[in-house]
This record gives structure tokens, sequence and C-alpha cells, in this order.
């Protein structure tokens, strides 16, 4: 099949996965459902692994074959098994109930996204186009639009564990700036941001089901004892 | 090689204590692990002084005089933490449930566990010549004192931990954003693209020809992240709370040790992105986070209601200073801020532990609940509690009057006068607010409480810190000062 050794071919799938990630980070916002949402979450995390298989495939960068592997089983796969079974453990009601309407909110995103144009594109200036080394180096403003609509998305939910996925969507957003960038951070560097996401999902699963029980909600916003 | 050995002592120390079933042996690892680092600190910073930066592992590990000094200042505290923390530990603490009570071995393994897997995270912070592998340790950090902060299980404590991990993780998404950015302008300016064009030299010497454009960006970005962490204002809103709720001996190391080592990530960025794009903004851009940090905490100070609390502002108003101090720069700027790093280091932690100290013998954190006179009931605790107010708030001969004189001087020096002026107003009104708190809580007619301060575990170790204190007030061994010498010239911007 010649089209898969050809750079044109693989710049169109990129952009194409990337599209769909920026849409689906906006659906995160939109979407009410606990559930779906992490369902979501992981198509995002399994987009962003292809476009970081498709940039290794295209340049035989060797150690993005092993972040778009460990993206793939981390992020789309063990990372939305544990929220499902936690979600499925402390039997959490599923509507989000965010603090701004959803129409505002996806009003607010699409402002984020042509923030992150304007961001962005003074820091595409060296960066160089067409031909196998330019791959991917039009998905930074993405990149840069996951990163403030998660920004966002934490701010407007309530529920412990929605923000536990803003944070790792705002998470997705940092691994796509880096393999836009410079095609993605030294493997040793990679391997410790992996290891950190892990663990912190875990904490953050902890103490979820702790405030669960102590408070016998996930309201967030029910925490504001402590003032002063 | 002290540097591989100072990050296996937390390491074997988390691993022994995980397994140990009895409590002397837990406090015995954690003692004597303390002891060693400490011991190889010291030895790591007679290395440096006398033939500067060591390295190990291509950079891997690195440590010139800066992260020597830090280094050593995480292992000080440690150290000088380590027997208060048994005698705390000892004593009765808050549960979920109504009364105080004794903590079971369960417990107290999983303590011990966390501030050594805590300390191996710092240590690796200011350890390691990478500043990619230094997000993942200061990352390692939050992850393992977010459970020291929820460790009493109270529903307080929930929230504070919550707080601290949403808060902190975010900031450090930043952070680490703006080490992708920095990593992306030496890639460009360099062509290199293994992990070494993150290490600390090889940045260093690179920097001027970086892209300034993106390192503005990264410098922000990773301002706001290890300023967050640090505490500096408007990211601080979790320090009153995670300090309050955490035991005390781990709410002074993170008081202590991790302040230090967030704010030693940011000085390395603040020189990477100065040297890129001229001093200029990344100074204003300290200076103004700085004196912001100040000024919030300075009202929280005045009407504070909880002992706790009042020292969490206190540590904001202190990492105002030194953040304030880095943005004036020059010699002194970078000295004044290496001092009041150093100085702050000894001052917090004997606070923290006076505080502990009325806190579980009154049972009440409060200062307006307390009736007052703790000094009759608590000796030994209320002079030191005294003493180390002094100290906190830069009173002289003690060594932070010192070192905030020196600030002040930089930024007179360097042209920043009005913000010097505005940062003495704040000074003295924060002096004011925490002395009467302080005497509220110590002076006046015998409590109602039965005569206190029995506990040798808890006592004692208050003396070191305030016999240290004393003596950098009038006294500094010529090593000690050599290396703050050389720790301030390395932070000082040079074209």
């Amino acid at each position: 099949m010649p089209f898969l050794n050809d750079p044109l071919f693989g710049q169109t799938m990129i952009t194409l996965m990337a599209a769909v990630v920026l849409v689906l980070q906006i659906t995160l916002v939109a979407q009410k459902s606990l559930v779906a949402s992490i369902y979501v979450f992981a198509v995002q995390s399994f987009l962003l692994a292809g476009i970081a298989g498709t940039i290794a495939w295209f340049t035989g960068a060797g150690h993005l074959y092993l972040a778009a592997l460990i993206t793939l089983l981390l992020k789309s796969v063990l990372l939305p098994a544990i929220l499902l079974r936690l979600v499925e453990r402390i039997g959490i009601e599923h509507e989000m109930r965010p603090l701004l309407n959803v129409p505002v909110s996806v009003l607010i995103s699409g402002m984020l996204s042509l923030l992150a144009y304007v961001v962005a594109e003074p820091l595409q200036h060296g960066l160089s186009y067409g031909g196998p080394a330019a791959l991917g180096h039009n998905t930074l403003p993405v990149a840069v639009a996951l990163f403030l609509i998660g920004f966002f998305l934490m701010a407007n939910r309530r529920k412990a564990l929605s923000q536990v996925l803003a944070l790792l969507s705002l998470e997705n957003g940092l691994f796509l700036a880096a393999i836009s960038l410079t095609y993605g951070m030294p493997l040793i560097v990679e391997l410790g941001v992996f290891f950190d996401a892990l663990v912190a999902v875990l904490v953050l699963a902890i103490l979820v089901g702790r405030i669960r029980e102590a408070f016998d909600s996930m309201d967030v916003t029910r925490l504001s004892r402590l003032r002063g | 090689m002290p540097l591989a050995f100072l990050l296996a002592i937390p390491l074997a120390g988390a691993a022994a204590v995980f397994f140990a079933r009895r409590r002397f042996v837990l406090e015995l690892v954690y003692g004597t692990g303390a002891g060693a680092a400490l011991l190889s600190s010291v030895f790591l910073a007679a290395q440096v002084l006398s033939g500067g930066p060591v390295s190990f592992f291509n950079g891997f590990l690195y440590a010139d005089a800066l992260s020597a000094l830090v280094t050593l200042l995480t292992c000080l505290v440690w150290a000088l933490s380590a027997p208060y923390t048994v005698g705390y530990l000892r004593g009765p603490q808050p549960s979920a449930g109504e009364s105080p009570a004794q903590l079971g071995i369960r417990d107290l393994r999983l303590y011990y566990t966390l501030s050594l897997l805590f300390v191996f995270t710092l240590l690796a912070v200011s350890l390691t010549g990478n500043l990619g592998l230094m997000w993942v340790a200061l990352e390692g950090a939050t992850l393992a004192s977010v459970f020291l902060v929820a460790f009493y299980g109270k529903p307080t404590s929930l929230e504070a931990a919550w707080k601290y991990a949403i808060i902190g993780g975010v900031g450090l998404s930043m952070a680490l954003f703006g080490t992708i950015l920095t990593y992306y302008a030496a890639h460009e300016a360099t062509g290199m693209e293994t992990w070494e064009a993150l290490n600390w030299p090889f940045l260093l010497a690179a920097s001027p020809q970086f892209n300034p454009l993106v390192m503005r960006l990264a410098f922000v970005l990773v301002l706001l992240g290890y300023g967050a962490k640090a505490g500096l204002a408007p990211m601080h809103t979790w320090k009153p709370d995670a300090y309050s709720e955490a035991p005390v001996p781990a709410a002074a190391m993170m008081a202590t040790a991790m302040l230090n080592c967030a704010l030693y990530g940011l000085g390395r960025f603040f020189l990477l992105s100065a040297r890129a794009t001229g001093a200029a903004m990344p100074s204003q851009l300290l200076v103004l986070f700085g004196i912001l940090s100040i000024a919030v905490a300075m009202p929280f100070i005045l009407v504070q209601r909880s002992f706790r609390r009042l020292l969490a502002y206190s540590s904001i108003d202190h990492c105002g200073i030194i953040a304030l101090s880095l943005g004036f720069g020059g010699p002194l700027g970078s000295l004044g801020a290496v001092l009041h790093m150093s100085f702050h280091a000894l001052a917090k932690p004997l606070l923290f532990f006076c505080a502990g100290n009325a806190q579980q013998h009154a049972g009440d954190d409060s200062l307006r609940n307390t009736a007052g006179g703790l000094i009759r009931v608590l000796p030994m605790s209320g002079a030191a509690l005294f003493a180390a107010v002094l100290a906190v708030t830069g009173t002289p001969p003690f060594p932070l009057f010192l070192s905030e004189f020196t600030v002040l001087r930089a930024g007179f020096a360097q042209g920043y006068g009005w913000v010097s002026i505005i940062a003495v107003a704040l000074f003295v009104l924060i002096f004011s607010g925490m002395f009467a708190h302080v005497s509220r809580l110590l002076l006046g007619p015998a409590p109602d409480l039965p005569a206190g301060d029995r506990n040798r575990w808890t006592v004692y170790p208050l003396l070191p810190l305030a016999a240290l204190l004393l003596l950098f007030s009038f006294w500094m061994p010529a090593p000690l000062s050599s290396l703050l010498a050389q720790s301030a010239a390395l932070l000082e911007v040079k074209p």
C-alpha cells in the first residue's frame, strides 16, 4: 500500500485525529453523564496514541512508539477502567451538574479554542511546514486549546471525579503539545510523567472514596468548612 | 558517591518501615535515616565546596553549591524534626472520632512510610540535574504529601487534601507545559534530542540562544506552577488548610523543605529565561508575585483565629520575601534569597513544634478559645515560641533580620525603592499581628490546665533549633558562609 509511506497522507490523518480530539474535548464540556465522559476521555486518549504512533511511523522516532503504546495502555485502557470501577463501587449519581449551563460552556470552549490559535501562532513561527520533518506541527493550537478547555472544565465541575477527569484531559493537551513541538519529551522524562499520572489517579481515586464516605457526597462545593 | 547514597537512604528507609512490625523499629529507622542523610549532605556540601559541581551518570544526578545547600537544608530539617516526630506521634492525636486517641501501629507505619517517600522526592528535586526529572520529583512530592495532609481522616483533613491535590495538580501541569516549552527552545537552538538536553549545565550554557518568545511563555507557566507549589499568592489558598490539617511534623517539612524545593526549581527557570529574554520581564514578575504574597498574607495574619493557619500565612509571607529578593536580583538580591531560605528553614520548624506542643496540651488550635497564660504551664515550649516568633518576624538579633535587611538593601540598590518601602510597612504590620496573637496566647494568668512539657521527646528537640538560630545570629562558620555565597552567585543573573 503505497499511501502508507506518503507523508501527505500522514499529515492528513494527524490533522483529522487532532480535530476529533478537540471535538471530544468540547464534548466533555457538554457531556452531563460521568460514565459517558470517561468513555469520551478514553477515545480521546486512543486518538492521541494514534497521533503519536503515526508520527513515529513517518519519522522513525523509536521512542515515540513507546510513548504511543504507554498512552494507549495507560490512558485509554487502565485509567478509564480505574475510574469506571470507582464510579461503580461507590455508586455515584451520574448527573454532573456543572456550574454554568451547557450552551454557555460550549460557547466559552469555542472562544478558548480561538484564544489557543492566537497564543500558539507566534510560537509556531520557527516551525517548518511541509515534508516529513513537519509532521504534526500544526497540532500545537489544538494542544493549547485542550489545555485551556481543561482548565475551564476543572473550574466548571462540582463533582470530585469529574475534576479528576478534567485534570487528565488537560494532561492530554500537554502530551499533544510535547509531540507537536519536539516529537515528545525525552523518554526518561516521559516515563516519569506517565508514572506520575498513574499514581495521581490512584491517589485521587482513594481520596474521592474517602471524601464520599465522610461527606456522603462527591460534591466539592460542600468542602467549604475551612475558611480564612 | 554521596549523591546516590543520599537518595538511597530515605528509599531504603521507606521499604524497611513498610515491613516493620513494631513502633520502636519505625522510630529507629526514621531517626537513623535522618542522621545518616544529614551526614552525607554535609559531606556532599564539603565535596562541592572543595571540588566544584559533582555529577553522576551523565548529569542524571548533579549537585552544585545551590543544590547542595537546598539538600543540606532538607536533611537538616528532617534530622532536627525526627526526634520531635517520634515524640509528637506518641502523644494523643486528633482522629475522625470525637476525642483524641493514640495512633495504632498501622497508622504509624503509614505515616513514617509516607514521610520517608516525601523526603525522598524532595531530595530528588534538589539532586537531579535534569529539569524534566525535577518536575517528576516535585509531582511525586505532591502525591506523597497529599496523604500526609489527609492523615487524620477527618472531614476537614479530606477537604484540605482535596484542595491541595487539585491546586497542586493544576499548578504542576502548568509547570510541565513550561518544561516542555523549555525543552522545545533547547531543541530548536541546539538540535539536541536526548534527555541530556534538559540537563542543567547544558541548558544554562545554551540559554542565551533560546527563542525569547518561547522562554517568556515558559517562565510564566513555570512561575504559576512552581509558585503554586511554593505558595505564592494568588495560588496560595491550599496552604492554610493543608498546614492546619497535616500532622505538625509533616506540616513543618512542607513549610520549609518543600517550599525551598519549589523555589529552587523556580530559581533555575528564572535564570534560564532571564538569560534568554533579558532579566527585566522575569524579575518584574517575581517582584510582583512576591510583594503580592506579602500583601495578601498581612490581613489574614492580623485577624487570624487559628494558630497553625497563622503559621501558614506567615509562610506565604516568607515565600513572597524570597521571590521578591530573587526578583530584585543583583548580588545582594540573590544573597538575600539564599539567606532567607536557609534561616526560614530553621525558624519555621521551631514555630510549628511549639505550636504543636501547645495544641497537644490545650487540645485546641484556636487563638480565641485558649484562655492565655500558656507560658505558665508550658515554660519551655512557651519561651521557645516567643523566641521563634521574634525570629520569624525578623527581629534583631535573629538571623532573619539580617536576611530581610539584605533583601531590602537589594531592593533599594536595584531601583525598586517604592516596593521596598511597601515591604517594610507590611513587615511592621505582620510583626505586630504575630506578636499580638502570641502574647495573647502566652501571657496572662495561669489557665485552668495541668502543668505540661513533660514529654522529653517533644521538648528537647526544640533546643537544637533554638540554639542554631541564636548561633547564626552572632556567628557563621566559614564553610557555611562560603556555601551560601557560592549559591547566591549561582542564582545571580549574569549575561
